[in-house]
């Protein structure tokens, strides 16, 4: 070991101090969260004293709460909007944009090059430029206020077709042509061949697109009035207007009913969350 | 090279690139015609040149502002979220580092919640009155440090553009560490054998060996977070109602309500400033930081 490998015992505890803060400052806002969403009205607002617990024993607090929020929020219809939309864009669209990479890497077309190009090019443009013309076509086809608008428009992306066929290249010529001497056609080659030796990538082409469609607020604001047909971001939106509830510890219940099942399933799948968006980052 | 097929590539390719060019590259183009025109959606639409542009520029002072709050937006936040990610992808990679796994995990959470929850749940932390941050400040004393108290962290004040500010930096610091700690994975041990330092960890090792070579990862998270703070909206949204003051507004906040109000014509204006002022600030990062990675080499 040189001397420069670890410095001297101030300078990393300097390090550990200050990454630690951070990470608390990551922490935080969501403890007092949970720790708002369990107290009274009053509790919430008392001035005279931060209070990081409620008062009380744990069957004190007010786990009520809970149960007004899920009710006023209508939470469960909300939930169900959400995964609908999220669940569906997800696997249509890693399918459909799966298949075109495949194309644009490993079969013929007329036009390819320029075509993907153009394609690129797309990936460039900001939605302020086109959601007007996307929602006035949603209206056009009668998906205005309606989940189908939240689907549609998400069945592939320029992204996604890009990220698909940078993999797919890399799948072995040699194997394609073995699947072809036993005589697969070019969807089963897909399906046989190709999807299987991408799957890390589809993973995280999966993972990202979930997480874009079940964390959207513009567009769904843009084309959803009715809140029968709201998904998530959008109640959440009206909750902290104060649409349905004023009370803090009412609206802190529904944010955590909202957020927990985001960050369990987050800690549950990190590995695959974490590679798959750094193998995402690498590749855009 | 590709594989002699039965079937063309475009029974696999044509419905996906159906969907772009319906839903993407078609209504660019027509949000772009529109932008010379004045239509509130019914009717017909009324030609009027380059009347829009000359009322954006000219006679729309919210929109300067929301302009102005933008770019300090883009200038504050990438360079502290570059800047911290590093550092912190620098640190999590030393090896005497301790609880490097969860730390990560940590700092990586708020990424995955949608923004829309993370500025609510910040407004009750930094509720003016019974908010956590103000309460805690006073229980220290620290209030009597400023002039205006209680301190309006969201109220139409440069305050709240710094507010947001920092909840954006908080909420994409973990994405951008996890991608320069992918790109520190990738630097060869060689580079810094040949330097006569051993590993990372130090400053030495920090600044000259491991910081120029994620240089292109640097390139890429520039223009991400860049793009990020063009395209901001849910979180001024959620943290102020999307009102229109002069200190809170941005560009995508303005636009909407312009779309909102039926002016879609002056909608599709702003729409196509947004996406010129993305392709200047692209294509100007890619030559500065490529031309600066070649004066460097």
């Amino acid at each position: 070991m040189s001397a420069w490998s670890k410095p001297a015992w101030p300078i990393r505890a300097a390090v550990h101090a200050f990454v630690y803060i951070l990470a608390a400052t990551m922490l935080v806002p969501f403890a007092w969260m949970c720790s708002t969403s369990l107290k009274t009205d009053v509790e919430a607002i008392d001035v005279q004293q931060v209070a990081l617990l409620p008062a009380g024993s744990v069957s004190d607090w007010k786990w009520g709460n809970y149960l007004e929020a899920w009710r006023l929020a209508e939470l469960g219809d909300v939930y169900l909007n959400s995964l609908i939309v999220a669940v569906v864009v997800t696997v249509l669209s890693v399918l459909h944009n799966a298949l075109a990479g495949f194309a644009f890497a490993k079969l013929r077309m007329t036009a390819k090059r320029s075509v993907f190009i153009a394609m690129l090019l797309t990936m460039m443009l900001p939605y302020q430029v086109y959601f007007l013309f996307a929602y006035i076509l949603c209206g056009w086809l009668g998906y205005v206020d309606h989940l189908h608008a939240l689907i549609v428009p998400f069945l592939a992306s320029a992204f996604g077709i890009f990220y698909m066929r940078q993999s797919i290249i890399t799948v072995s010529d040699g194997l394609l042509d073995a699947g072809r001497v036993d005589g697969l056609t070019n969807f089963e080659l897909f399906w046989h061949v190709v999807l299987p030796s991408i799957k890390p990538a589809v993973g995280a082409l999966a993972i990202f697109t979930f997480m874009a469609s079940w964390n959207n607020f513009f567009w769904p604001l843009i084309v959803i009035d009715s809140q029968e047909n709201f998904t998530l971001p959008l109640s959440v939106a009206a909750l902290s207007s104060g649409l349905y509830v004023q009370s803090w510890p009412v609206q802190m219940a529904a944010a955590t009913l909202i957020t927990l099942p985001t960050i369990v399933v987050f800690i549950i799948f990190q590995r695959v969350f974490v590679q798959g968006l750094a193998l995402t980052g690498m590749k855009g | 090279m590709s594989v002699r097929s039965s079937t063309s590539g475009w029974a696999f390719a044509a419905f996906p690139l159906a969907v772009i060019v319906v839903f993407t590259a078609l209504p660019t183009v027509a949000g772009v015609a529109l932008s010379f025109f004045e239509w509130t959606g019914g009717g017909r639409p009324k030609f009027i040149g380059i009347e829009n542009y000359r009322a954006a520029i000219l006679h729309d002072p919210q929109l300067i502002h929301s302009f102005r709050n933008t770019l300090i937006f883009g200038v504050a936040t990438v360079p502290i979220t570059v800047i911290l990610a590093f550092v912190l992808a620098v640190a999590l990679k030393a090896e005497w580092f301790v609880g490097k796994t969860t730390v990560r995990t940590i700092i990586f959470l708020p990424f995955v919640i949608s923004i829309v929850a993370i500025g609510f749940v910040w407004r009750w932390v930094l509720d003016p009155h019974s908010g956590l941050l103000n309460m805690g400040l006073e229980s220290i004393a620290a209030d009597r440090m400023f002039a205006d108290w209680p301190v309006p962290w969201l109220g139409d004040s440069p305050w709240a553009l710094g507010t947001m500010c920092f909840v954006h930096v908080w909420r994409n610091l973990g994405f951008c560490v996890v991608l320069y700690l992918a790109a520190l994975s990738r630097v060869p041990r060689s580079l810094y054998d040949a330097a006569g330092v051993d590993g990372a960890g130090s400053w030495q090792a920090t600044w000259r060996i491991a910081w120029p070579a994620v240089r292109p990862m640097t390139l890429f998270v520039v223009i991400t977070s860049s793009i990020w703070s063009l395209q901001v909206f849910d979180l001024v949204w959620v943290m102020t109602g999307g009102a229109e003051q002069p200190w809170t507004d941005v560009l995508n906040t303005h636009l909407y309500r312009e779309f909102a109000a039926n002016r879609l014509g002056y909608a599709a204006t702003i729409g196509v400033l947004v996406l010129i002022v993305t392709a200047v600030i692209t294509v100007a990062q890619l030559r500065w930081l490529r031309g600066s990675a070649e004066a460097a080499s």
